[in-house]
């Protein structure tokens, strides 16, 4: 018996340093070259999204990948002769699939966080956006301090989450003090018809998206928000030359108004910045 | 019904998916799952530990942690799989543990009079094996390897996090860009039609397998 306990006490041990010789290969890893030349070379680059992330990026009926950051991704890469492959990857797993090289840009509605610039490099800004807090129209919930002891939901792992968290007073103030993590936005808006939830926060474009398919009369979006925030492009750290070049390609489509004009097919509205 | 139409085409290519992930796991695993079973068997204390090891693992983690550790995990020491390989890795390794026990509870209900008489008739252990074992073992355990066949069929939208789109997926972005349930329940009708099918196939193979009853 005491034989049997040392195994596995021996065996936990090995797990546990196999864990931490992981982890440190994994910091080495990310300290590699400029993969820019590379990509070259190929023909193609590899960019992960999310294809369940309407309108940003996802699938129309015929399957294929469609979307405002799509259309956006494809006419930079053009402008530096690339094709563009678009992986669909696990939102809760896109850094990892970054850094480990199984796709060379997240270009996905992907909002600059500090948490986030720690692991990936951004471009520049180039759509501003806002966390907003949804209801459902004839909710009691009229500002942000409305939403003491009320249930709020937000998409797993997105800014919203992040966003929130900014502001521990109200958080802490929530039903249980806790933010209820959902798959999808959908999901969110499902919950929150079904009257489990009082309030979603989420990114505003994607917000206004689900609104405008579901019935504008049935919500309502608050004035106070959670902060305004920016998508940008994530890379690999080291890829330097990539980002120079994506910067380069969306500059120029600022000036000629091939961005504009993409921006009126998805949103009706010129909102790149 | 027009619009269940309109979702047709990424359905299917999904199920295709599905269904690929299926039959691949299922091919590779029941075999290997005998293996998994005789060494699981073996008076070897090597390669008893072994396998015990192995199936404890397998059965002690979640499917979706090891499919996670294959694909993202294992390329940090070098070992790099696309993603298709990698699901089949994670399926296979993680269901050959379930069907080398169900294999196992099999075998060790075969009565020892079998083995001696298999001897006394001069059959090799080999043949004893595979010829007299084997056969009743599978007869008893159809069953149990039906049941498993069929979470095998559900658990394969678990591929979602390796970024393969199959059918529950194809179903979760319809339901996003078009803000609807339906698709969702368009998915649980293809899973029922699948799961009618491998029931009614594992049906005919009980009764064929029914023999001197």
């Amino acid at each position: 018996m005491k034989n049997k306990f040392r195994i596995l006490i021996t065996l936990i041990a090995t797990f546990i340093l196999a864990a931490f010789i992981l982890s440190g290969c994994s910091a080495k890893s990310a300290n590699s070259k400029d993969g820019y030349s590379e990509i070259k070379d190929k023909g193609f680059i590899v960019v992960g999204l999310d294809d369940t992330f309407a309108p940003m990026g996802f699938r129309d009926e015929k399957g294929e990948v469609v979307g405002f950051d799509v259309d956006l991704a494809k006419e930079v890469f053009k402008r530096n002769n690339l094709e563009v492959k678009f992986q669909p990857i696990d939102w809760s797993m896109k850094e990892t699939e970054l850094n480990t090289g199984n796709i060379d840009a997240i270009w996905n509605g992907y909002t600059i966080t500090d948490e986030r610039k720690e692991k990936v490099a951004f471009t520049n800004p180039y759509l501003e956006n806002r966390q907003v807090i949804i209801t459902l129209a004839n909710s009691s919930i009229k500002s942000k301090k409305d939403l003491k002891d009320k249930i709020v939901a937000a998409q797993n792992e997105s800014s919203s989450v992040d966003a929130m968290n900014k502001e521990p007073e109200v958080v802490s103030s929530l039903k249980n003090g806790e933010i209820i993590v959902l798959d999808t936005n959908n999901e969110a808006f499902m919950d929150l018809e079904a009257g489990r939830i009082d309030a979603v926060v989420a990114d505003e474009i994607l917000a206004r998206y689900y609104i405008s398919q579901r019935g504008v009369e049935k919500y309502a979006v608050l004035e106070d928000d959670f902060g305004k925030e920016e998508y940008g492009i994530g890379i690999r750290k080291t890829d330097k030359e990539l980002l120079a070049a994506i910067e380069k390609a969306l500059d120029e489509m600022r000036k000629d108004g091939t961005a504009a004009e993409i921006s009126k097919k998805w949103f009706g509205d010129n909102i790149i910045r | 019904m027009n619009y269940v139409g309109t979702l047709m085409y990424s359905m299917l290519v999904g199920l295709a998916t599905t269904i690929e992930i299926f039959l691949l796991t299922l091919v590779l695993s029941i075999p290997l799952g005998i293996v998994v079973a005789l060494a699981r068997l073996s008076k070897i204390q090597f390669i008893n530990l072994t396998a015990q090891f192995y199936i404890w693992i397998m059965r002690g983690t979640p499917l979706l942690l090891q499919l996670i550790f294959i694909f993202f995990g294992l390329p940090l020491i070098g070992l790099t799989f696309d993603r298709l390989t990698a699901a089949i890795l994670a399926f296979v390794l993680n269901y050959c543990a379930y069907f080398g026990e169900i294999f196992r509870s099999g075998i060790q209900s075969i009565d020892n009079a079998q083995y001696e008489a298999a001897e006394v008739l001069g059959l090799t252990p080999v043949k004893t094996f595979l010829r007299i074992i084997l056969p009743q073992a599978i007869k008893r355990i159809l069953p149990a390897i039906s049941n498993e066949v069929i979470t095998l069929i559900k658990d394969t939208s678990l591929v979602y996090v390796v970024g393969i789109g199959e059918l529950l997926r194809a179903g979760k972005i319809a339901s996003n860009r078009d803000a609807t349930l339906l698709p969702l329940f368009v998915v649980g009708l293809f899973y029922l039609i699948l799961t009618a099918v491998l029931t009614k196939t594992f049906k005919g193979f009980e009764e064929k397998f029914s023999y001197y009853r």
